[in-house]
Formats: C-alpha cells, structure tokens, sequence
C-alpha cells in the first residue's frame, strides 16, 4: 500500500511542474523576529536554504508537509506541498537581500526568487508595512505614537518596612485596537520575594477615562511583593510586546467612519514593544530592638490557640491549634516559640497557609502533642510579637495556655504498640575551666635536686668504698682463719707422734701416770686438729659422730674408745690394774696410723 | 639572756609579719579575688608567688586558671604545662589545658612521643626529683649489704637468694637514680617554652634578616634546641625548626 501512495505520488510528482515560492515581508524593525516562508508544491527532493546574511540570526526552519488526494470526475489528483519556516531577527538596519533557495528532485532543480527586505531602525517602525495576505499597506499612513499604548506597574504603597507586603500589578493602558500581547517579561524584583496573584488572562479591556482621555484598560498581572531588605530599591521595568491592529488601504475622506474603515479597508497586525517606568520603593528597616517573640511577622493580625482535650489519657495524641489571622506577610511568619513541659511529646507543627488572594488570610500552627506521663501538665500561655506597619511598633500578640490533665496506668503501654520513649542526652550548655582549688595547700620553696649536687654522688662513691673495704676486712679473716686450720690439720698426726714419743719417754721414768696422760693429750689434740673442732668444746661424742661422718670404722671407733677410757681411767685407778702404759702407747700409735688414713 | 632573745624573736616576727603576709595568707586572697571575678588581679599574686620559688600543685593549677580567666591564654597554658610537671596525673589540669589549648590560634598535627616515653616521664614526675634521689640511694646501700651477705657467708642457706636480691636492687636503684634525672630535666632544665608574643615570625637564622619560615600566634608551646644571642632556636609539634626571638617566648 505505501509502495502504491509511492508510485502515485511520483506519477503526481512528474504531472505538474515543481514550483518554489519565497514569503517575507518587504520591511521589517530592527531587532524584531519576521519569518521567511518557502512552499513547495513537492514532498520529496532535497532543499537548500539559501545563504543568509552573517548578520541575520535564523531559526528554524520549521517544516511541514501536507498531502491531499482529490477525486474529480473519476480522476484521482493528489496535491502535496513542503513549508519551511525561518524566523530571523536583523540587529543592524539597512537593505538586505535573500538570495534564492535551490529545490532539486530526481528531474528538475528549481530556485526561488531572490528578496529585498528592508530593515528600520527600532521603536515604533516608519514604514510599519508589512506584507500580509499579499497586500501592500500604503506608505505613509502610520498612525503609531508613544502614547497610544502604555504599560504601567502599580504599587499601593511605595515607602514600606521590610517584610511589610506591598500589592502590585501589571497594567496596560491603550487608545487603539490590540489583537494580543507577547513576549512578557516581568523583571526580576530584586531585593523583594514575589508572590504571583491568580490573575485571569486578559480578555477585554475596561474603559477608563483618565485626565479626559479614554483608555482601554486591562491587568496583565498581579502580585504581591515581600520587601526583604532595607533601602531605597529599584525594580527594573517590565517590556512586552503588543500586537497593534493597523488599519491599512486608502482612507476616503468621505466615509471617515470606523463602521467603514473596518469594513472596507483591511487591517494588519503590527508587533510593537511597549516598556514601563523603573520605580523605587523605599523600605525601611525594622525598629530595634526586636521583641525575643518576634519571628518575622509584619502586619496586623490577631492569634487564637485551642487544644483538642485539656482530660487525655496516656499516649493519646492531643493536637494544640494557633491560629494567626490577618493581613501580613502570613507566608513569612515564623512558628511561635511554646515551651510544653517536659513529659509531653512535640511534634514539629503542621503549618497550613490559607490566603484569600491578596496577603490577607490565616496561618494555623497544628502542634500534635502526646502525653508520656501521667499527671498535671501546664502548657504556658503564648506570645507572639508582630510589627505593625500601621502603628509603627511591635504588637505582642497573647494566647492562653492550657491545662492538660493525663491519666491512664503507665503498664498499660506494654498491652498496646511498644511505644519508644526517647532517652535524652545530657544537653552541654557550653564549655569553660574547672574551678580554683582553695583547699590548703603547702606552700615551700623546693630545695635544690640532689642530682645535681656533687656530695649526692660522693654518698654512692663512699658506700661503695666501705662495702669494698668491709669485703677485703672479712675476706682476709677467713682466709687466715682457713689457713691456721689447714696447717693444724696438716700437722695433727705429727704432733701427736711427738707426743707419743714423749710418752715413750716418760716410760723410763716409770711415772704411768704421766705417760697415760700424754698419750690422752696426744689423741685428743689429734682429733681436735683433724676434725677441726676447738679443744675447749671438744668431747667423745662429738669425736665420734664426726667420725662416723667421715665413714670410719666402728672398729677404729671402739679402739679409740677404749684407749682413751685406759689412758684416762689410769690416770685416777690405781696403778696395777690395766694395761701397760707402752702397750697403750703402741696401741695410739697404730690407731693415729690407721686414722691417718682414713681422715686424710 | 634566753629571755632577751625570746623579746628579740618575737620583735623580729612581728616585723615581719607587718611588712608582709604569709604566702598561705597570700595564697588565700588571691583565691579570693578570684571568686570575687578580679581574674588579673589572683593572677598577678599567683605569678609573684612563684617567681618567689613558691610551687605547690594548687598554685600553679590556680595560677593557669586566673590567667585563662583573665583572657591570657599563653600564660594559663604555661602555668598549666608547670602544674603537670608537678601533677602528671591530675586530671582537672589535663582538662583545663586542653580548653586553654582549644582557644588557641595555632592548630599542629603533632607526633605523639613514643608510648615508653610517655611512661617513664610519667613515672618521673611522680615523686619529685629529691625523693627518687634519696630512695636511689637508700636502694644502693641495700644491694651493697645483699651483695656484702652474698660474698662473705661461704655456707649460709640464703646465699642465692641474696644474690638476686642484691641484683635486683641494684637495677631498682640505677632506674631511680634515672627517673631523678629525668625529673631534674623535665623540671628544673625544660626545653619546651610557650610562645607570649601574639604574633612572632619564626625565621631561617638568628636574626632580623633571616628567611621567613612560619607565624607563630601566643599559646603555641615549643621545644628549644639551641640559643644564640636575644634568639633561640625552636622545634614546632609538627617537627619543623626556626628562630625566634627570646623576648616572645616563655620557658616552662
């Protein structure tokens, strides 16, 4: 099917000779957007805009095709058409020209008219001529002037405070007919916070008579402006662009009626920018010192405050309602500051706006409480401190407080939702020194460090030399002591050989007495030498166990024993009994030898 | 002739006691001022008391105090940084320091000293330097008698274990004697100095004419390396070194 449309529309195609047109006006204002429009009577081939001039800003094209398919008598006709849209703003007046577009098809390649185009210098246009339906307007018949079309921004007060609203708009005043508004630009309103009114979009105009002249009148905008700093400050003007029906073709001075101007002759559509004045406001500043309650608000209000229960239970929610009614900058007023008291839950207040319009209307502040703890709790009395512009000072606005009264078992709470009770962090209000100590306290001169005087380390040196001296004193001593041992020990049987041989000696003599006494004396400073025991505490005992000690025989034990019993026995019994005083000598001598051996 | 003496000792007190107070009295006024809100005034009291050699752990903490109060900040760091050097482990002047500290213009990532560091120098000032001095001393003489019983008693059941002990007292007795040292420097030698001048330019060499290194605003604390003529050489917390003037700074 598409294939077909195809082939139908080539065949259309190569029925009729392709045409390419050129629309534009012939004059046009400097800065001021026209349009330049090609028609094809084709729909496929390939277009080529023509060159413009470097100084021409172009948009577009905007393209569009149509096609229509006509029966006639049985014949099938099918008309299709190309239009490109350039919209081109000149910024330099003088003479242009457009060159010729190109169209080529698969056969042919056509081009269009070249153009002249005319472009005046701004404000309102000399030859506001401008090609429209293929008819030329006749020069010089321009009935624009300044006057006929105005735009005006209107302020009900022009010295306010800051914050104080200030409502405004935008209006237009014209003696001529107008055909439609474009391209409005409100300025940007520094230094104030603008607020758009509802407004109708502009219909028809009222009739207003203004210093005996009649306008028609109409409000482009309204708005509301919050001054938000201080000084003299200026708004920028607002520009738009009107469109301004022009009657054009010849007047006839016969019939100068507007029943027949708009009847016979035709008219055009002129777009023409039309500005405002700048202004200045003088806002003034707020008086100081500010109320502690003050939160922004400038205006006249009043406040009420409700509550929805004053007799809650337990975690029930309670709502708590302020309500600030009146003119002002509603939308600007900050929440009242309320201190509820601890054990009852605060939400952030819900905060509903509802404007009637202009800046007159209500704010509410709903607070959604819920009670953690039972008891009596007292929700203070309000205030809210506004500025009244009309009074020029500061209006404390007072509500009443609430007494609310929470019943209900805490317990109850773990029956219903777990209900998280928030712990607080202890609030650190700020940061500073501990106090001073002013205790007692023990005020001395500290003395100079030890360390760094010399007799402290001389202390150290001396201990040392006295220890050192203490050491060598005690080492000499049992060194002595060691050695006079040693040589008794060395020499204990040899003395007592001596001893013995004196005995032997004294045998001649025939004193036994004496003998069996040298022989004791003999044996028992053998012993004591030997076995390094001092003669005073020396006994048998002793003797023996020492013996023993050193592993010697039992036999050499009871030999000693009984020699020493003989010789000491001899010297007190009389002198027969027992033996004789050379056989104990014999005796001795053989047991020192035998102990000789054993000890050494 | 004792009671002529006794007249003449009373007489004595006496005049002294017109000319002036006794520091406690002092000490004690200047708490007093303090509380009354006279900041400068318990604070200039508290600063002669110590130039008179006067230290106790309180004055000094009250001194940091008056002079925090009084709005100088490099002062009260200073008496602070003193009153640790008596008091390592009091923690009201740890955390009085570390207000004063936070109020300072100067901000430094500093090195921490190593952690031994940090515990022998807090061992140190523990006791003041004397007392480790004497319990050194009193150390060594016990490792002498241990050592003494140790070579002299040949056969004496306790003879190794004297012999430990002898050891061992004397390794107590050579960590005292360096834990005195260390507290004699840390006290009465500190290297580290707190900058006074509100603004002091820290410069390449001794001098007016030396590079500009780095600003330096009071309360900063430093470390002195070296000193040569009105200027001293110091180390910031963060390791770089300069030369400062003398006069803008003072030691701890």
């Amino acid at each position: 099917m598409t294939a077909l449309v195809f082939l139908l529309a080539c065949l259309a195609a190569t029925a009729q000779e392709v045409t390419l047109t050129v629309e534009a006006p012939e004059s046009a204002v400097a800065g001021e957007r026209f349009r330049i429009i090609y028609t094809i009577n084709s729909t496929d081939g390939q277009f080529s805009p023509p060159k413009f001039d470097p100084s021409f800003s172009v948009q577009g094209p905007q393209q569009s095709t149509s096609r229509n398919v006509q029966w006639i008598n049985g014949d099938m006709k099918t008309i299709s058409s190309t239009t490109l849209i350039y919209y081109v703003v000149v910024g330099t007046p003088g003479t242009y020209t457009i060159p010729a577009a190109q169209f080529e098809t698969k056969k042919v390649a056509v081009s269009s008219q070249e153009k002249q185009i005319i472009i005046t210098a701004g404000g309102s246009p000399q030859q506001g001529a401008v090609q429209q339906q293929g008819q030329v307007k006749a020069a010089g018949d321009a009935p624009a002037s300044g006057s006929e079309v105005s735009m005006k921004i209107l302020l009900n007060d022009r010295e306010v405070y800051a914050g104080e609203p200030i409502t405004g708009m935008l209006k237009l005043y014209t003696r001529i007919n107008l055909s439609g508004i474009q391209e409005l630009k409100l300025p940007d309103f520094k230094g104030f916070l603008k607020e758009d009114i509802e407004t109708l979009p502009l219909r028809s105009l009222e009739t207003e008579v203004i210093d005996g002249v009649q306008y028609g009148t109409g409000v482009i905008q309204r708005f509301v402006l919050y001054p938000q700093v201080s000084g003299e400050i200026r708004i920028e003007p607002a520009g738009m662009t009107v469109l301004v029906q022009e009657r054009t073709g010849a007047r006839d001075p016969f019939f100068d009626d507007p029943f027949f101007d708009s009847f016979f002759s035709s008219v055009s559509t002129v777009p023409r920018k039309i500005t405002t004045q700048p202004l200045t406001v003088k806002v003034k500043p707020l008086p100081e010192p500010r109320p502690a309650d003050f939160h922004g608000a400038v205006g006249s209000f009043t406040m009420e405050s409700s509550i929805s229960g004053t007799d809650v239970k337990l975690n029930d929610a309670v709502t708590m309602t302020v309500t600030l009614k009146g003119s002002g900058n509603l939308n600007l007023s900050g929440e009242p500051v309320i201190s509820f008291p601890q054990g009852i839950e605060k939400y952030d207040p819900k905060v509903t706006v509802r404007s009637s319009g202009t800046s007159s209307g209500t704010k509410v502040f709903e607070y959604l409480l819920i009670p953690r703890n039972t008891g009596t709790f007292e929700i203070p009395p309000l205030s809210y401190s506004v500025f009244d512009p009309k009074a020029e000072k500061y209006v404390t606005l007072r509500a009443g407080g609430f007494t609310v009264k929470v019943t209900g078992t805490p317990g109850q709470e773990e029956s219903a939702a777990p209900v998280y009770i928030p712990g607080e962090d202890v609030k650190y209000l700020g940061q500073d020194i501990r106090f001073i100590r002013n205790g007692k306290t023990r005020l001395a001169t500290v003395s100079a460090p030890l360390v760094s005087t010399l007799h402290y380390w001389l202390w150290f040196a001396f201990a040392l030399f006295v220890a050192v001296l203490v050491l060598l004193v005690r080492k000499q001593q049992i060194r002595r002591n060691a050695d006079t041992a040693g040589v008794r020990n060395r020499r204990a049987a040899k003395n007592a050989r001596k001893r013995l041989a004196r005995a032997t000696a004294l045998l001649k003599s025939g004193n036994k007495e004496a003998v069996n006494a040298e022989v004791a004396r003999a044996l028992w400073g053998y012993l004591g030498d030997k076995l390094r025991i001092a003669q005073s505490d020396i006994t048998r005992d002793k003797c023996y166990a020492e013996l023993r000690g050193r592993k010697a025989d039992e036999e050499m034990i009871t030999e000693l024993d009984r020699i020493l019993t003989a010789s000491e026995y001899s010297q007190y019994a009389p002198v027969s009994e027992g033996e004789s005083p050379a056989a104990l000598c014999e005796r001795a001598g053989a047991l020192i030898g035998k102990l000789d051996d054993v000890l050494d | 002739m004792r009671r002529i003496l006794l007249i003449q000792f009373v007489f004595l007190a006496g005049i002294v006691s017109l000319a002036a107070q006794t520091p406690e009295e002092r000490y004690s006024q200047a708490g007093g001022l303090y509380g009354s809100g006279d900041y400068s005034g318990a604070a200039a009291i508290y600063r002669k008391l110590w130039e008179e050699g006067f230290r106790s752990r309180d004055l000094l903490y009250n001194a940091g105090n008056a002079f925090f109060k009084s709005g100088d900040n490099a002062s009260a760091i200073l008496f602070y940084e003193r009153a640790k050097l008596l008091a390592p482990a009091d923690e009201d002047i740890d955390y009085n320091l570390q207000i004063a500290r936070s109020r300072i213009t100067d901000r430094f990532e500093s090195v921490p000293q190593l952690f031994f560091v940090r515990w022998f120098d807090f061992l140190a000032l523990l006791t003041p330097t004397n007392i480790w001095a004497v319990a050194a001393l009193v150390m060594f003489l016990v490792a002498l008698v241990l050592a003494l019983v140790f070579l002299t008693k040949a056969r004496a059941r306790g003879r190794l274990l004297s012999f430990w002990l002898a050891i061992a007292a004397m390794i107590l007795s050579f960590l005292m004697i360096s834990l005195a040292l260390r507290n004699n420097n840390l006290v009465n030698h500190n290297s580290k100095a707190v900058i006074t001048c509100s603004i002091v330019t820290g410069r390449s060499a001794p001098g007016e004419t030396g590079n500009e290194l780095f600003v330096l605003h009071s309360g900063t604390t430093v470390t002195v390396e070296q000193e040569l003529g009105a200027f001293r050489e110091v180390r910031l917390p963060d390791g770089n070194k300069g030369w400062i003037r003398s006069d803008c700074m003072e030691k701890i």
